[in-house]
């Protein structure tokens, strides 16, 4: 590997999802400036990493020429950005995501954010996931929308709702701005041109959309078929259903509202966490034939630098985007992290004078420092640190970890390079154990940074010195407490009285004997008829005959063979009843066809069941129709059972018997049922709970 | 890992071998019942008992109505040793169902044992006549040194301080499985006989017993007697003395030679002798996995595959000798260091690690020997590379099959080769294949066989 | 190899702890019974074959292995006590079956006695349940067991024979219930094979959760099978087979006014105790329920 000086021509690719943005807001004044049409038709499917192609951009040459490289560069000649935000219109379902502030009121800063725009809606989410709104709206419920002049001071959009009350958005730029105005002004046109009445019908709601009726909109239907996809089970049962009719699709879903919800839930619940490996692994690429380094930097690896290197962060919140561009500064981070990577001590240090923002990055990490004080302090004060610090093999030869092909053993000497290997293992496990608190994919850099200034602000619990060490006192005592010193240790409990024992082990005992048979009959207490002095008697009297006798009757060999056939027999008869699991097993014995076709039939009785019961006490005309359509069904199926019983091998009879004995049982009870009420309804006569018995 | 062929604890086999008549006769002996009941598996020893009172036959089938089908084949284990050993007695059916039945000396025997007790022919003498008798610790130093001179005579004749009265036949016999003579040549320990040393006492014993009864018939002696006597020896009690008149003749010679492994103690008094049962005589009936006559051990190793003994008994010294380089030997302890060396000596030598690792684990001293694990594990891992390093060629009986007629009676030879599992090489140009030499009968079978 | 990896016991050396139950009511009324000519002989035994079968069953325990030890405790109604213990005979005793048996019925015959004078010395009332202290014997055994537990790493596995012949004692329930649980922590499975005219709830229940076997043999005069076939076999062999199991242990609930069997019921929070309706006080310990809550069949009211 080849040094790189400081004046060495250096490209840096930066490729990845929210740079697309990055480089929208800050390269555009700088000239040349593209898109590949393939970028921007991925603008439309939020899943995909937007502008996953790379973009290329080549901007004013300052000491360093920065290439974002394009893979071929020369197959595309891209429209200018005005043009691109003109054509919006001719891609009918296109979508756009634009980073702006969400303000309630003019005056106040806002609320950094993602605003999304698609046909019918647009949505507006905040970088940080836990502040406030985050909102929803469709477009049908805006009124109109204005916006301050080109020019202005503020980019700002306001969306005005037919219910009263605004939505504000503040944008980094005029350009963007007018890209979400042209946006709203297009799709309210179109909503007014094809429905107004449905304008004025609809509801302004900020959460889910309504589920009343069939109406349902896309994506509710689609979270369904995504439901029914995953579960094959739950699109048998919808298959036998709802496509013959015998229950409504609403209906239908109406009782699985958990799983929809959860299924909400579940998008934004879960999130990946950081990767286990290092930063380390940032490596640059050389090409063999250039002095080019190459550092690939992509959203993840920015939120790990932020997450691992506070004082980076800190830095990328004071100098973006007021003293540099974010561009420079990633390119300055690389310069010092090439540094600190090839050793190269006395340029790192050369480097590090001239340019106080390099040597920014070079210095120790100041923030890592303080936590890592205040960590000490908290320490367990019986831990003995001195106890292990021999195990430390780093400074032996032949110890340390492969970093970038070569061995990073610590350098004692270098300052620069101390906060090492030790430290970066630790702070990084720290950081992968700590959890990732915010989306990456939500797309700006800007928004990456702000989120981690609000996830520090809520995690970090500042303690005051006062309460820590008089934690550490007790914690102190806790640990050095003598335990021939204290006291006897004793939970203070009063004894249980019970009146009269014997009443209550009697009732345990006459219980055990009931199922063991017994009946208490017999006798439950010994007769009493012969004296204390009597029995004693007696059995000296057995003992001395016990010993004259010998052992001269032990047992007879035909009583033994009783026995023993006895035995036999019990054993040979108890074996086939006495199954582990008596469900499992008596299933398992079955021929898997019928197993599964008597377990089909148990979950449809199960469902119909379900909406039958659900359905009572019957109120209305939509009820009794219900109840009528399951009841036909519920016959069916009883029909189809009694099949299966009657057809079924003779082997298998009974255990088939066992189980759709109760399944019969389930559904006579909903028959009764169905005949009581039906009868109740006809002797009231016409109107019985305020509704007409409809044929 | 080699076969070890010293297998001491089927002495039950031999008692198995004896020919119904004589078995049948054996068992008119509440003793040799006992003892036999005592080497049964668990399973047979329940069967047995819950048979014991019952004296018509019972079938199979019931039988195996107790058994959890995991468990059939513990219970084919346990029958079939019933049957060797005649205490179960299969009557076939016509019905081709098969009943057990209890052999009904053994039964009766059993029965008796139950309810009396077994009775030993002789009754121990009362102390009047033997005044005094050597206290139990007195007789079990007496046994271990005459036991250990004993073995120290059977391997390295010269060594041995006193001989004892076993004619040099007799030695023979003994030395036949252990020690290899060759003309001109210092007799050497073969393989056998390196296991046989590293073995525990109880199973040296058996070996040696075995052999003497085995031998027994060279010299005349019916070895259904020397059986019974021995087993009934093995139940009389520890320390007391019994009178030399109550014993036959081929018991009072067998005695004399017992005495010299150990096994018994003869004193003489005024007028009378007698001799005094030892702990290695009434541990006989105990099956071998007890072995609650476990000495005290004595070897600790170190982590730094040194070994000492704490010992002042040559055969001690000539046992770590066999696997060890021994450095110094002083009043009552034995230093010496496990080597790459010694051990490739010891593997040589046909001992396996297994064998050298449980003998230091056995015999670790009381200091180390609650310590799990006993020998340090990167020792007893180095001995297992060691030997595993040795292992890396394994010779196996093949034989080679050439000039095929046809590539098809070629091809077929190796599928079927190959079907066996004994297929070792093949060279279809050639069309030659070798293959496991267990496997030739099966192999010529098939290639006669007319296709 | 087998022969060098010797283990210190064979596997099926067992400790075995035989209590007997020496309650002199129930031998004398069974006796009594029988000789009143009720016709069913099997169903009773006389003590003394029961102490033969026994001793032979003891006998034929130490038989089967050299390891093995055989204990018994008498369980009187006044007292309990170590009757045998053929560990401290030494392993010589196997050729005296005749003076184990007589050292055992001299030895119950003292127990016997002193159980006799205990029971003067507290003047016990006459006529009042007497029931066996089997909780007593059940924690001597498990004393010894633990004493053998703590004597070495290398100890036979232990189990209990409870041979009991008279009804339970409920004010013994909850010694008995402490004993058995303790038992199954330690691991010592209690097999019970009932003599006497009933089945013992208790024992069933001690079985059951240590993993015993519990029997009463139908057949009482061939007890001495029923013991040599189930009861000695040794805990290794059974994992190989099938032993007479009750059909099932009920623990369903009975409630304490009623004495009715209930599957739900309401329960006082101080004591345990369980009643199928709802009171103001709770009779066994006396502790005011002051939340008079909903009648439970109330809500499938309001359902129709």
């Amino acid at each position: 590997m080849q040094t790189s000086g400081p004046n060495r021509d250096r490209s840096i690719n930066l490729s990845g999802s929210f740079f697309g943005l990055l480089i929208w807001r800050h390269l555009d004044c700088s000239g040349c400036f593209s898109f590949s049409r393939e970028a921007l038709l991925r603008l439309d499917r939020p899943k995909e990493r937007l502008f996953s192609s790379p973009v290329r951009l080549r901007p004013a040459r300052r000491k360093h020429r920065i290439r974002l490289l394009f893979p071929d560069e020369s197959a595309l000649q891209y429209p200018k950005p005005e043009a691109f935000c003109n054509s919006i219109p001719t891609w009918e379902m296109a979508s756009i995501n634009i980073a702006a502030k969400y303000k309630i009121s003019l005056k106040e800063p806002g609320i950094a954010g993602v605003l999304r725009m698609a046909e019918e809606r647009f949505t507006f989410t905040p970088h940080d996931p836990r502040s406030d709104p985050k909102f929803d709206g469709p477009f049908r419920g805006v009124k109109a929308h204005k916006f301050s002049k080109d020019g202005s001071k503020q980019a700002l959009l306001n969306i005005q709702l037919h219910e009263g009350g605004a939505y504000i958005f503040d944008f980094e730029s005029f350009s963007e701005r007018n890209v979400c105005r042209d946006f709203v002004g297009r799709v309210l046109a179109k909503l007014q041109s094809v429905a107004p009445a449905k304008v004025d019908k609809a509801v302004p709601n900020k959460t889910a959309p309504s589920v009343s009726g069939e109406q349902l909109s896309a994506m509710e239907m689609e979270r369904r078929m995504k439901l029914l996809r995953e579960d094959s089970e739950l699109q048998k049962l919808h298959k036998q259903f709802v496509m013959t009719g015998i229950l409504t699709e609403s209906e239908f879903w109406a009782t699985r509202k958990n799983l929809l919800d959860d299924a909400v839930h579940n998008l934004t619940k879960q999130r990946t966490g950081f990767k286990s490996s290092m930063l380390a692994d940032i490596r640059p690429s050389i090409d063999g034939r250039s002095n080019k380094v190459h550092f690939n930097l992509t959203a993840e690896i920015i939120d790990q630098i932020f997450a691992e290197k506070p004082a980076v962060h800190r830095a990328f919140l004071e100098f973006v985007p007021n003293k540099m561009s974010a561009k420079d500064f990633w390119k300055k981070y690389c310069e010092a992290d090439l540094l600190h990577k090839t050793k190269n001590v006395v340029a790192a240090a050369a480097e590090a004078a001239e340019d106080e923002e390099l040597a920014m990055f070079l210095k120790r990490d100041d923030i890592l420092a303080n936590e890592v004080r205040q960590k000490i302090k908290r320490v367990d004060p019986t831990l003995d640190m001195e106890a292990d610090q021999a195990d430390d093999y780093l400074h032996l030869p032949g110890h340390g970890i492969l970093h970038g092909g070569r061995k990073d053993t610590s350098d004692a000497e270098n300052e620069l390079s101390r906060r090492t290997l030790s430290q970066d293992l630790n702070r990084h496990a720290a950081v992968v154990l700590e959890g990732r608190t915010l989306d990456v994919e939500s797309g700006d850099i800007m928004a990456v940074a702000e989120a981690h200034v609000m996830s520090k602000k809520g995690s970090s619990i500042e303690t005051s010195d006062k309460s820590e060490n008089q934690e550490r006192q007790e914690k102190a005592c806790r640990m050095t407490e003598l335990e021939d010193l204290q006291g006897p240790r004793r939970l203070p409990y009063a004894s249980l009285c019970i009146k009269d024992p014997r009443d209550y082990f009697d009732s345990q005992q006459a219980n055990a004997l009931n199922s063991l048979g017994d009946n208490g009959v017999g006798f439950t207490s010994i007769d009493n008829s012969l004296s204390l002095e009597e029995s004693y008697t007696y059995l000296i009297k057995q003992i001395s005959e016990a010993k004259v006798k010998g052992h001269i009757d032990i047992v007879e060999p035909d009583v033994a063979l009783k026995v023993l056939d006895g035995l036999n027999n019990h054993l040979s008869s108890t074996k086939h009843h006495i199954v582990k699991n008596p469900l499992v097993s008596v299933l398992d014995r079955l021929p898997v066809a019928i197993k599964d076709e008597l377990m089909d039939h148990w979950t449809l009785i199960q469902e119909l069941l379900r909406h039958f019961w659900s359905s009572y006490p019957i109120t209305t005309g939509y009820l009794y129709n219900k109840v009528l359509r399951i009841k036909e069904a519920m016959a069916q199926i009883y029909h189809k059972l009694q099949e299966i019983k009657e057809s079924v091998h003779s082997d298998c009879r009974h255990l088939v018997f066992l189980l759709v004995q109760p399944m019969l049982q389930a559904l006579d009870a909903a028959f009764a049922q169905y005949e009581a009420d039906d009868q109740k309804r006809s002797a009231k006569g016409a109107k019985p709970n305020g509704f007409f018995k409809q044929g | 890992m080699p076969q070890v062929r010293i297998v001491a604890k089927n002495f039950m086999d031999m008692v198995a071998a004896l020919p119904a008549m004589k078995l049948d006769k054996l068992y008119e002996s509440t003793f040799i019942c006992e003892a036999v009941l005592r080497y049964l598996p668990p399973l047979a020893k329940k069967y047995a008992l819950q048979m014991l009172f019952i004296e018509s036959p019972v079938t199979a089938k019931s039988m195996e109505e107790w058994v959890l089908p995991e468990a059939l084949s513990k219970h084919r284990v346990a029958t079939d040793r019933l049957l060797q050993l005649r205490v179960f007695l299969e009557i076939g059916d016509r019905k081709k169902e098969a009943s057990y039945k209890m052999n009904p000396t053994f039964q009766r025997s059993m029965q008796k044992y139950l309810v009396q007790g077994g009775t030993l022919p002789r009754e121990p003498m009362p102390l009047s006549v033997t005044n005094r008798l050597p206290t139990l610790e007195d007789l079990e130093a007496y046994a271990n040194k005459q036991w250990e001179c004993f073995l120290l005579q059977l391997i390295n004749s010269s060594q041995a301080e006193r001989l004892t009265n076993f004619s040099t036949s007799m030695i023979k016999v003994f030395q036949r499985g252990i020690l290899s003579s060759r003309e001109n040549e210092a007799p050497r320990l073969t393989e056998n006989g390196f296991q046989f040393l590293l073995m525990d006492t109880n199973a040296q014993l058996w070996y040696i017993i075995r052999e003497y009864i085995t031998s027994s018939e060279d010299r005349g002696v019916d070895p259904t007697d020397l059986i019974s006597f021995l087993l009934e020896l093995s139940f009389h009690t520890l320390g007391e003395a019994y009178s030399m008149n109550s014993l036959t003749d081929v018991q009072s010679k067998a005695i004399k030679d017992l005495a010299d492994l150990g096994l018994v103690k003869l004193q003489q008094g005024r007028k009378e002798s007698w001799f005094i049962p030892t702990k290695l005589v009434t541990n006989l009936s105990v099956s071998l996995s007890d072995s609650s006559s476990r000495k005290q051990g004595f070897v600790m190793v170190e982590t730094n595959f040194r070994i000492y003994a704490y010992s002042t008994l040559k055969l001690h010294s000539e046992i770590l000798k066999l696997f060890s380089r021994i450095e110094y030997q002083l009043p009552n302890l034995i230093v010496g260091a496990i080597t790459k060396e010694s051990l490739y000596a010891a593997f040589e030598n046909g001992i396996t690690a297994e064998q050298i690792i449980s003998f230091l684990k056995q015999n670790a001293h009381p200091r180390v020997a609650e310590r799990v694990p006993a020998v340090p594990e990167n020792v007893t891992d180095q001995i297992r590379l060691w030997e595993t390093d040795r292992n890396r060629i394994e010779m196996i009986l093949s034989h080679l099959y050439e000039d095929f007629p046809s590539k098809e009676v070629f091809e077929a030879a190796s599928d079927y080769a190959r079907e066996l599992g004994g297929l070792l090489w093949e060279d279809s140009k050639k069309m030659r294949l070798i293959v496991n030499g267990e496997l030739h009968q099966q192999m010529r079978d098939f290639l006669r066989r007319p296709k | 190899m087998t022969s060098v990896q010797t283990k210190l016991y064979s596997d099926d050396a067992s400790l075995v702890v035989v209590l007997i139950d020496v309650n002199p009511y129930f031998w004398a009324t069974a006796a009594s019974g029988v000789g009143g000519g009720v016709n069913h002989s099997s169903a009773t035994i006389p003590f003394a074959k029961f102490l033969n079968s026994m001793i032979a069953f003891l006998n034929s325990l130490t038989l089967l292995n050299q390891s093995n030890q055989v204990v018994l405790i008498a369980t009187g109604i006044n007292s309990c006590g170590y009757i045998y213990d053929s560990g401290t005979k030494g392993s010589e005793g196997s050729g005296k079956v005749m003076e184990v048996s007589s050292e055992i019925l001299r030895r119950l015959e003292e127990f016997v006695d002193r159980d006799k004078k205990l029971g003067k010395l507290q003047g016990m009332a006459v006529g009042s349940n007497v029931s066996s202290l089997v909780s007593g014997s059940l924690s001597l055994a498990l004393c010894y067991i633990q004493r053998v537990f703590r004597s070495g790493a290398i100890h036979p596995q232990p189990r209990i024979l409870c041979l009991q012949a008279s009804p339970d004692g409920p004010e013994q329930y909850v010694a008995i219930m402490n004993a058995i649980f303790s038992a199954q922590r330690s691991m010592v499975p209690i097999d019970s094979c009932v003599v006497g005219m009933q089945n013992s709830a208790f024992l069933q229940q001690a079985s059951y959760i240590t993993g015993g076997v519990y029997l009463k043999p139908p057949q009482l005069d061939g007890l001495f099978e029923y013991l040599a076939s189930v009861f000695a076999t040794d805990l290794q062999s059974r994992n190989f087979l099938h032993l007479p199991k009750p059909a099932g242990v009920d623990f369903r609930a009975s409630c304490f006014c009623h004495k009715k069997t209930i599957d739900m019921g309401y329960v006082c929070s101080v004591c345990l105790s369980i009643f199928c309706k709802h009171h103001k006080k709770c009779s066994t310990c006396g502790s005011e329920f002051n939340h008079v809550p909903q009648n439970p069949n109330s809500a499938s009211n309001l359902k129709s």
